[in-house]
């Protein structure tokens, strides 16, 4: 039961993460956990706690879409920094997590499930329904994105 | 840091690394891992990743949210499945010896339920059989039921009788000799398929000296010949001939008195 207690924290982060706004990450929360509840007393209960997940995921895009949408552009990247866990030390998990949910998805779905740090690499591709070099080639340039953003928020750091 | 050069799938894997070693099971991936710590930028990666992680794991969870989580669990109880425990490497091979261990088992068991008492001797006469020529054998045209007598008056064989079965089947030709223990043998020839007999003294105990009997008709096969063996009285008889166990199955299955 704890550990179905972790998942389902994990699961909340998860929706914050791709959504960066608490009140609609505890409505989808709120949503997935029915759903579950649902099944379970139809004598169908999910079968494990990746299908928490994807249900999650499918609710966050449909909310994600109601508000404002990023912009489909190119984002810079930059080599990975080894400064970079100090500039990453200073943000807010908030400011994390708009980053995240501006992504595309299903860049925004593979970051968000990848720093949970709860899956491993076959569960990842299972909630994405990637194939490896997709998901590879996503982590990869989310990262570097990432940091090309962090060298342009904390530029002194770099020195 | 040394310069390893990772192959493009390793590099793939790499970028899909998880944070926490547990949660490495995938063999390629380890793989590829234990060639990338040898890297800087696995080790940048990594730093990058654990710091990231630990800012996810700092968003704060609302009090309504640990409120909501139920007591019961909503997940059904996970059924082993057979797969993914076929795709272990170590339970895999352990499973292969099993099996094989398995086969040579009972492949050892049937072949020792074959086995019968003066079926080395049998043996030996079947390979007798694959180099003997019909000239080798003084002519005898006659049924091979009749032989026993022939076998006994002139060679004084008590009980050299060739089984019902084989009774009625004509003869070419039979000789009387020596085996390599100095068993006297009788070898017969006919006509129906080339096939040949032979009457042997059945194995005997070395305390008591008695026969060791054994009931029924046993099969043996040998570098392209077969033979079907039956004791009888102390006496074994071997009907032999190039092909399988098969073609001597009908001449055994028909009773006869």
């Amino acid at each position: 039961m704890a550990e179905e207690k972790q998942n389902l924290l994990q699961l909340y982060r998860f929706c914050f993460l791709m959504l960066a706004d608490a009140a609609k990450a505890q409505e989808v929360f709120h949503a997935t956990l029915r759903d579950a509840a649902q099944q379970a007393a139809d004598g169908e209960a999910p079968r494990d706690r990746l299908w928490f997940f994807r249900n999650a995921r499918w609710r966050c895009l449909e909310k994600g879409e109601q508000g404002l949408q990023a912009e489909d552009v190119d984002l810079e990247q930059d080599e990975l920094a080894d400064w970079a866990p100090s500039q990453i030390e200073k943000l807010e998990p908030q400011q994390l997590a708009v980053w995240v949910s501006g992504a595309p998805d299903p860049q925004r779905t593979a970051l968000a499930l990848f720093y949970l740090d709860e899956f491993d690499y076959r569960d990842l591709l299972s909630v994405t329904e990637l194939k490896p070099p997709e998901l590879s080639k996503l982590l990869c340039d989310g990262r570097r994105q990432f940091q090309a953003w962090l060298d342009a928020t904390f530029p002194s750091t770099q020195t | 840091m040394s310069a390893v050069q990772l192959s493009r799938k390793e590099k793939m894997l790499v970028h899909c690394a998880p944070i926490r070693e547990e949660r490495v099971d995938d063999r390629a991936l380890r793989t590829a891992l234990h060639r990338a710590r040898k890297t800087e930028a696995f080790a940048i990666q990594q730093d990058f990743d654990k710091a990231a992680t630990a800012l996810v794991q700092a968003i704060p969870i609302p009090q309504e949210i640990t409120d909501w989580i139920p007591t019961d669990t909503f997940i059904a109880p996970t059924r082993r499945l057979w797969k993914k425990y076929a795709q272990n490497p170590a339970l895999l091979a352990t499973g292969i010896a099993v099996l094989v261990i398995a086969i040579i088992a009972v492949f050892q068991l049937v072949e020792r339920m074959n086995r019968f008492p003066g079926e080395p001797s049998a043996r030996r006469l079947l390979t007798t059989a694959s180099s003997t020529h019909a000239m080798m054998l003084d002519p005898v045209k006659t049924d091979a039921g009749a032989l026993g007598d022939f076998f006994f008056m002139k060679h004084r064989l008590v009980h050299y009788d060739v089984p019902p079965e084989f009774a009625e089947l004509k003869t070419l030709g039979c000789r009387v000799f020596d085996d390599e223990e100095g068993q006297r043998v009788a070898q017969v020839w006919v006509v129906e398929k080339k096939m040949q007999f032979f009457l042997f003294p059945a194995e005997r105990d070395p305390k008591t000296g008695k026969a060791r009997e054994f009931s029924g008709w046993r099969t043996i096969e040998q570098e392209r010949w077969a033979g079907v063996v039956k004791e009888q009285n102390g006496v074994c008889f071997m009907a032999a001939l190039r092909g399988t166990a098969k073609d001597l199955a009908p001449y055994i299955s028909k009773k006869k008195e």
